[in-house]
């Protein structure tokens, strides 16, 4: 699953004013985002009101509905100016027609804006829940693999290639169509009511963890490996268990050189959690889909939201940069490779 | 009574015998150091002693308890091991290393082990260093931070696995001077090492190991002056001349 990705780990290190540029691009994205999550918000709406100001907070917007706040005019009267003097221009019209997409997008893009926000939030949680649950079953299963007896160590083994070695969307459709689960969270009375979302993205969640968990315990099996040996030998010769050992000594190095493998699992995941738009969660990718059909710009659809996509990736991989050198330690990890 | 004894230790990886029928005693206090030819054995020796390998036959009492009859982290509390390529852990301070030990093992509260380290670290002339990472530091400071992690444990009886092997020239003084002060004080002392100055001055015993067999163990003035074998002879005759 990692063929295809690069290495992204660049967006720390550039220099003086291009990161400035893309930090302020990165905070312009994030305020966006959470504004309109929170503009949106069931829970926030109630506090509001409770607080004397009911219209603060628009809650009960359908999520098609919902209002940009930056006017489309602007941008659409530009490109319509530009494309009325192209009609003039015969042969050069064409690239008045050019000048004029930029402004088309735009203003397109401002009318999207909101349903998109509201898509790409469920991405970003859905992302981050399976990636910290992935996480909480990835470090027994490959410690499993690594230091486990023959049983363990099989059973995480079987797990592992079982979960890769099957398409992700059948893995959904199973989860979601094959077994009684979305039921079975439906019928919990509390989901999909007020802000809690419906049973769809449990499932999707759920879905998410279990292949996650498969490539992060390839990632960290692979890091625990490379921690010497003689670590765990010492950190036993002063008495402690073999548990205790992993625990205090093993990995904590070993989740150091994770790190990076870790970043390309969470950067992959953030562009496969699209495939929950097929089991119907509205998150970013279904939006889109539900936009194109709608407006019949597919191709304005679609840049949009890569856009939006190339926006949290960057952010990801920008944090993840951060932690590896909020964590860094002299004379370990792949920072500092000898 | 012995603190330690080993009655016809044998010990095989697969086909290869390595150890076959070792048997001594030492006592507290007593600075035991072993040579050989690499491959003879002693290492193996050494981690037979607190079962980071098991024996295939006879049997080693510690104060005259069947180690195997011992739970294993017991026994690794009561026996400190200081290894040749030090080992020390990667992601933890000078001091982090000596307290891990204090507060997973003996369960100290974080600011008594972090005091208990630190005197430890002081006794090896490192305190001024107990902030640095291992890689800051040079490998003699690596390895008096072994010694240190291994004595704040409190053992009855530290192995020392060629405590200077890894080390540059220059830097093999350092770690030998904190050896000889502890023997001085009276800590015991199970060593193998290619030092024979530290065997003459220090070792209350010297034993010559070959090929899995104890061939010769004594004073050491008696087997460095006048050895019963000639093959004690030729190997400490050669070690000798090269030092």
């Amino acid at each position: 699953m990692s063929a295809d990705q690069t290495q992204p780990a660049a967006v720390g290190d550039l220099p003086g004013r291009r990161r400035v540029a893309v930090v302020t691009v990165g905070v312009v994205f994030w305020t966006w985002l959470s504004l309109r999550w929170a503009y949106h918000n069931t829970v926030l709406d109630a506090v509001a009101t409770a607080l004397g100001v009911p219209d603060l907070i628009r809650s009960e917007t359908a999520v098609l509905a919902r209002e940009p706040w930056l006017p489309t005019a602007p941008f659409a009267n530009a490109a319509e100016t530009l494309t009325a003097v192209g009609a003039d221009l015969g042969p050069l019209g064409l690239v008045a027609e050019w000048l004029a997409w930029p402004f088309e997008l735009t203003a397109f893009a401002i009318e999207g804006g909101p349903a998109m926000a509201a898509g790409a939030f469920i991405t970003v949680y859905l992302t981050l829940a399976s990636m910290v649950l992935g996480l909480a079953i990835a470090v027994p299963l490959s410690v499993a693999r690594v230091y486990g007896g023959w049983l363990v160590r099989h059973i995480s083994l079987a797990y592992t290639e079982l979960v890769r070695g099957t398409p992700l969307l059948a893995q959904l459709f199973l989860l979601y169509y094959g077994l009684p689960l979305a039921e079975e969270i439906e019928g919990l009375g509390f989901v999909g009511e007020g802000a809690v979302p419906r049973a769809a993205v449990f499932v999707a969640i759920v879905g998410f963890t279990i292949n996650s968990s498969a490539y992060q315990a390839e990632y960290i099996r692979g890091a625990l490996q490379s921690v010497d040996s003689g670590q765990l030998v010492a950190a036993r010769s002063i008495g402690l268990s073999k548990a205790a050992g992993i625990r205090h000594v093993v990995l904590p190095q070993g989740l150091r050189y994770a790190i990076p493998g870790w970043t390309n699992e969470f950067v992959y995941l953030i562009k496969y959690s699209s495939l929950a738009a097929f089991i119907t969660v509205p998150e970013l990718f279904r939006q889109a889909r539900i936009i194109a059909s709608d407006s019949f710009r597919v191709t304005d659809t679609y840049v949009v939201v890569a856009v939006l996509y190339l926006a949290l990736v960057l952010t990801t991989a920008l944090a993840m940069d951060r932690l590896e050198s909020a964590v860094a330690v002299p004379g370990l990890g792949p920072a500092d490779e000898r | 009574m012995s603190l330690l004894r080993l009655e016809d230790v044998e010990k095989s990886y697969g086909t290869e015998e390595v150890l076959h029928g070792v048997g001594f005693e030492m006592d507290t206090r007593d600075v035991d150091v072993i040579v050989g030819p690499s491959g003879s054995g002693k290492s193996t020796l050494l981690r037979c002693v607190n079962r980071l390998t098991e024996i295939d036959g006879g049997s080693i009492f510690l104060d005259d308890e069947d180690v195997h009859a011992m739970d294993e982290n017991d026994l690794r509390r009561r026996v400190g091991m200081v290894f040749q390529d030090f080992n020390l852990f990667a992601h933890r301070t000078a001091v982090g290393n000596v307290t891990l030990g204090l507060t997973e093992v003996l369960d100290l509260p974080s600011g008594e082990a972090h005091d208990r380290a630190m005197e430890y670290l002081d006794r090896v002339g490192l305190a001024e260093q107990a902030d640095s990472y291992p890689a800051e530091l040079s490998g003699g400071q690596k390895q008096r931070v072994g010694i240190a992690r291994s004595l704040a444990m409190d053992p009855e009886l530290i192995l020392f696995d060629e405590p200077t092997s890894a080390l540059d020239p220059e830097l093999i003084g350092e770690v030998l001077g904190v050896m000889n002060d502890l023997a001085d004080e009276g800590m015991t002392m199970l060593c193998v090492t290619h030092e024979m100055g530290f065997a003459r001055s220090a070792a209350t015993t010297l034993t010559f190991l070959d090929d899995g067999r104890i061939v010769e163990r004594g004073p050491p003035e008696q087997l460095f002056d006048d050895p019963e074998h000639d093959r004690t002879r030729e190997f400490l005759g050669d070690l000798t001349e090269i030092h």
